[in-house]
């Protein structure tokens, strides 16, 4: 099958979506669309309109001469720290799913756990490592040579870091597409004669591109929003300049505005994702297909395997070989355990509740937006896709002002954490929904109902089957970036209800390494069992398949 | 067996939202769980939480009262309770600087209370309406790296640090670090804005690496990033603790010297608390002699009330203190920030 005849495919199933939008939304479909947008959007536009309401003045902030070199640092970070994610997510993800590396499997396991780390505890790490003061530089000073020989602090070492802990996005997003995507097509182009690489470029890559978008995307807008990482590593960013205007300056009125820019500056960035990817998203994922195809990779097989633990050393044990040394014995990481059993608690259980909640709103939302086009799924997409440009912070204090206001009883409760989880992460969720859907062709349900099967079971024998993935990698997603949610859940936990990622905050300043390396291996530990259960659940897919 | 389109892609949606409501409400019952009940004393605390929990369970066994601690940095729980002010959760707010509760103070969202203890303190350290109340103190202090200062060379003066020999080697939190605004409204107040102005940008000038908070500095010096730091007496013993190379030296001390900035931790009750009592019995409690000497010895601060050991600490009686009314810093506060844009 050519691109060309999955386009016409798309184009008679465009036939029966025109048909399908003339049903009209039902009550269901609008309730739950009001109720998103009710949640998503009402938090900010309060914050908005509390801060506009003060007039000309609130702009103030706008005139101060070193606002556009803050977005151009902040874009500048974004892009380096995307396209480091690039360099090491892409590649693995291909000799991951296509090649025959000894333990791959193994790999793929670990090759995700960098996602289990917080970009916060991987900052402590470089700050440790290649600091000022760092063992880098002063073992380089030891041998007698004069001045820092790296400095992981600045916009550099923001990138890097970033990068590096949020790589798995693209190698997750990817490897899943490449373990989805027909061979037909492949074994097509190698009868024409195409090399491995060609292949690659040629047929696969461009078949890759809306997944690569989406991994992409999850990881500017990551840095885009990032704190906890930044202002580790003293890189000025927005949401840095947002959180001193609140925090120190207590004006509210420029945070807001500053607010406003960034998710002005992420709404670009979507609208310039949906753009590149046009109208030939569809790629075709077929009930049934046969595993993809496995290239021999001769003697490439060890430069890729040291490749692949080169980029597993920095992400995953230079990190946690780091705290295990900093929590010195197993004895205080049983301490830990033992005393901080309810941190640990507060957090499976908000974050668990929250990654539910999710991706039952996001397989909703993703569903009614993909197959409903027009103004209302737009709107929808687009107020889910709030949550990735307000920083923590933001998003916070947002919803203190609301939820104080005008839901008292909520407010105080751990529900705003797990609120403030819901709204920052669902944009994780509608975009794993919506990635799993636009593979599916929606002939596949129209074929289903013409063999005689209601809508509803032409979703659940068809449709859920084919995207059951994408759900389960949209809940651990959301699940594992609630568990290191640390901005939002500092301002919104009621008193006297801590998490982990509270808790290593709270030990990093009272200058507690001991108690902050185990509560982090801790985390770390707790997250990586849901990636681990992921990856496994992903080969199952792959086999029954 | 085919049914009509519309009713079953409803039944779908209709499932979906079944599911998610009663997810929601399965779940509700923990949630309002862990509030925190009505009876329950909230304390905002912007000190560390290693600090002031000893105290805090002290009271709790002292006086049966239940507390619900939330420890936070100082200018953001003060930022909660200015976005709280319509139905204010916090009954105590514990900050480390007073410069924060003259902005709540002025927003009035404190309540008024003098406790017997406090008649015993300076004025600089307590509010004149009784809207605050210091606890203990921190002295602005310049801390340096016993490896790369030695002897002859160690600064007795802030002013020495204009030096060129200090180039590219002293360190500063911002402004973000409110202990820093109020050194800088300190030094506006007592050398007069030009010559504050002067001093700072020579400072700059020379270099001075403005990091985003004490404990930046405190460990920069410590490691021998930096061969001094300009940050508060309790960072010295901390740094101590980590066993680093640190020496202290209280500036300014000469008869024409200008003395010490010395910023208190306060305690303040939040307007609108619904424990109004339990709240002033934990003001009384803070400021007795017991709780006074968990809070000095676990976080080396210096006591503002007399009769009270200061363990390792220099006490208010052995160093010249500079003489200010947190009022004053206050006023000053905008136009301080307006003059030192680069801090």
């Amino acid at each position: 099958m050519t691109s060309g005849g999955v386009r016409n495919v798309e184009l008679g199933g465009l036939g029966m979506l025109w048909r399908s939008q003339t049903v009209g939304l039902g009550l269901p479909a609008a309730l739950g669309t009001a109720l998103i947008i009710l949640l998503t959007a009402s938090p900010l536009a309060n914050l908005l309109t509390s801060a506009l309401a003060g007039g000309p003045k609130a702009f103030a902030i706008l005139a101060n001469s070193s606002m556009l070199s803050l977005i151009a640092q902040t874009m500048l970070l974004a892009t380096l720290a995307t396209l480091w994610a690039m360099i090491l997510g892409l590649p693995p993800a291909w000799i991951l799913t296509r090649t025959d590396l000894p333990g791959r499997r193994i790999l793929q396991t670990m090759g995700v756990l960098p996602l289990a780390i917080p970009p916060y505890i991987g900052a402590f790490t470089y700050i440790t490592l290649l600091g000022p003061v760092g063992w880098v530089n002063t073992t380089y000073r030891a041998m007698g040579a004069d001045g820092p020989i790296v400095n992981v602090y600045g916009l550099w070492g923001g990138a890097l870091v970033l990068g590096l802990f949020t790589y798995p996005y693209i190698l997750l997003i990817v490897g899943s597409a490449l373990k989805g995507s027909d061979p037909a097509l492949e074994e097509a182009a190698k009868a024409a004669g195409l090399g491995p690489v060609g292949i690659f470029l040629r047929v696969t890559f461009p078949l890759l591109r809306p997944s690569l978008l989406a991994g992409a995307l999850l990881v500017f807008l990551y840095a885009l929003s990032d704190f906890g990482a930044v202002s580790l590593l003293r890189v000025n960013t927005f949401t840095t300049e947002i959180f001193h205007q609140l925090n120190t300056r207590f004006d509210q009125r420029s945070a807001a505005i500053l607010s406003a820019i960034l998710i002005l500056l992420t709404a670009a960035v979507l609208i310039a994702q949906r753009k590149s990817l046009g109208r030939r998203s569809f790629v075709q994922r077929r009930s049934g297909a046969r595993p993809a195809t496995i290239y021999p990779l001769g003697r490439w097989k060890v430069p890729a395997l040291c490749c692949s633990y080169l980029v597993l050393s920095g992400s995953v044990f230079l990190p946690v070989a780091l705290l295990l040394y900093q929590t010195g014995s197993p004895l205080s990481l049983l301490y830990t355990l033992v005393s901080g059993h309810r941190y640990l608690w507060n957090s499976l259980w908000t974050a668990a509740v929250a990654a539910t909640a999710a991706s039952g709103l996001g397989l909703f939302a993703a569903y009614l937006a993909q197959r409903r086009k027009g103004p209302v799924g737009l709107l929808l997409t687009s107020t889910t896709q709030l949550g990735y440009a307000v920083p923590g912070t933001v998003l916070g204090l947002s919803l203190i002002l609301l939820y104080n206001a005008y839901l008292p009883w909520i407010y105080g409760t751990a529900a705003m954490v797990i609120l403030g989880y819901l709204l920052r992460f669902l944009p994780q969720a509608v975009q794993g929904s919506t990635a799993a859907l636009a593979q599916v062709n929606p002939n596949l349900e129209e074929a289903a109902r013409s063999l005689g099967r209601s809508t509803w079971q032409a979703l659940r024998e068809v449709t859920v089957p084919l995207i059951r993935p994408g759900i389960a990698a949209g809940w651990m997603l959301v699940f594992i970036s609630s568990m290191k949610e640390l901005a939002a859940t500092l301002l919104l936990r009621p008193a006297g209800f801590d998490t982990l990622p509270v808790r290593i905050w709270i030990a990093s300043i009272e200058v507690d390494n001991t108690g902050a390396a185990a509560t982090s291996l801790i985390l770390i530990a707790i997250t990586a069992l849901p990636l681990f259960l992921i990856s496994r659940l992903d080969a199952t897919v792959s086999q029954l398949n | 067996m085919i049914s009509p389109e519309k009713p079953t892609r409803t039944r779908f949606t209709r499932r979906i939202l079944l599911l998610w409501s009663l997810l929601l409400s399965a779940v509700l019952p923990f949630c309002l769980n862990a509030t925190a009940s009505a009876s329950e004393l909230v304390i905002y605390s912007g000190r560390k939480e290693s600090a002031i929990k000893p105290v805090v369970e002290l009271f709790e066994r002292q006086t049966g009262i239940k507390v619900a601690l939330k420890v936070g940095k100082t200018s953001g729980l003060a930022n909660e309770i200015l976005q709280e002010r319509q139905r204010p959760r916090a009954d105590i707010f514990i900050a480390t600087e007073a410069g924060v509760d003259e902005i709540l103070a002025r927003e009035g969202l404190l309540e008024s209370y003098v406790s017997a203890a406090v008649r015993a303190m300076a004025t600089e350290y307590k509010s004149s309406s009784g809207l605050w109340t210091g606890i203990s103190g921190r002295a602005r202090v310049i801390i340096y790296n016993k490896d790369l200062v030695r002897g002859g060379d160690i600064p007795n003066s802030i002013f020495d640090l204009t030096d060129a020999r200090w180039k590219g080697k002293i360190a500063i939190a911002g402004t973000r670090e409110r202990t820093t605004l109020a050194w800088l409204s300190a030094l506006v107040e007592t050398m007069g804005e030009a010559k504050a102005k002067a001093y700072i940008d020579k400072l700059l000038e020379n270099g001075l690496k403005v990091l985003p908070d004490n404990s930046d500095v405190w460990r920069g010096v410590g490691s021998g990033e930096f061969a001094v730091g300009l940050t508060n007496s309790p960072n010295y013993h901390l740094a101590l603790e980590a066993k680093l190379p640190v020496g202290v030296v209280y500036p300014d001390q000469g008869p024409k010297g200008m003395g010490v900035l010395v910023n208190p931790n306060t305690v303040a009750i939040v307007k609108g608390t619904k424990n109004l009592d339990q709240a002033k019995r934990f003001v009384n409690f803070l400021l007795s002699k017991p709780s006074q000497e968990l809070l000095v010895h676990h976080a080396f601060e210096i006591p503002l009330l007399p009769g009270i050991d200061p363990g390792q600490v220099r006490p208010l009686s052995g160093f010249k203190a500079l003489q200010i009314s947190q009022e004053r810093l206050a006023d000053l506060e905008n136009k301080t920030i307006a003059l030192f844009p680069g801090l």
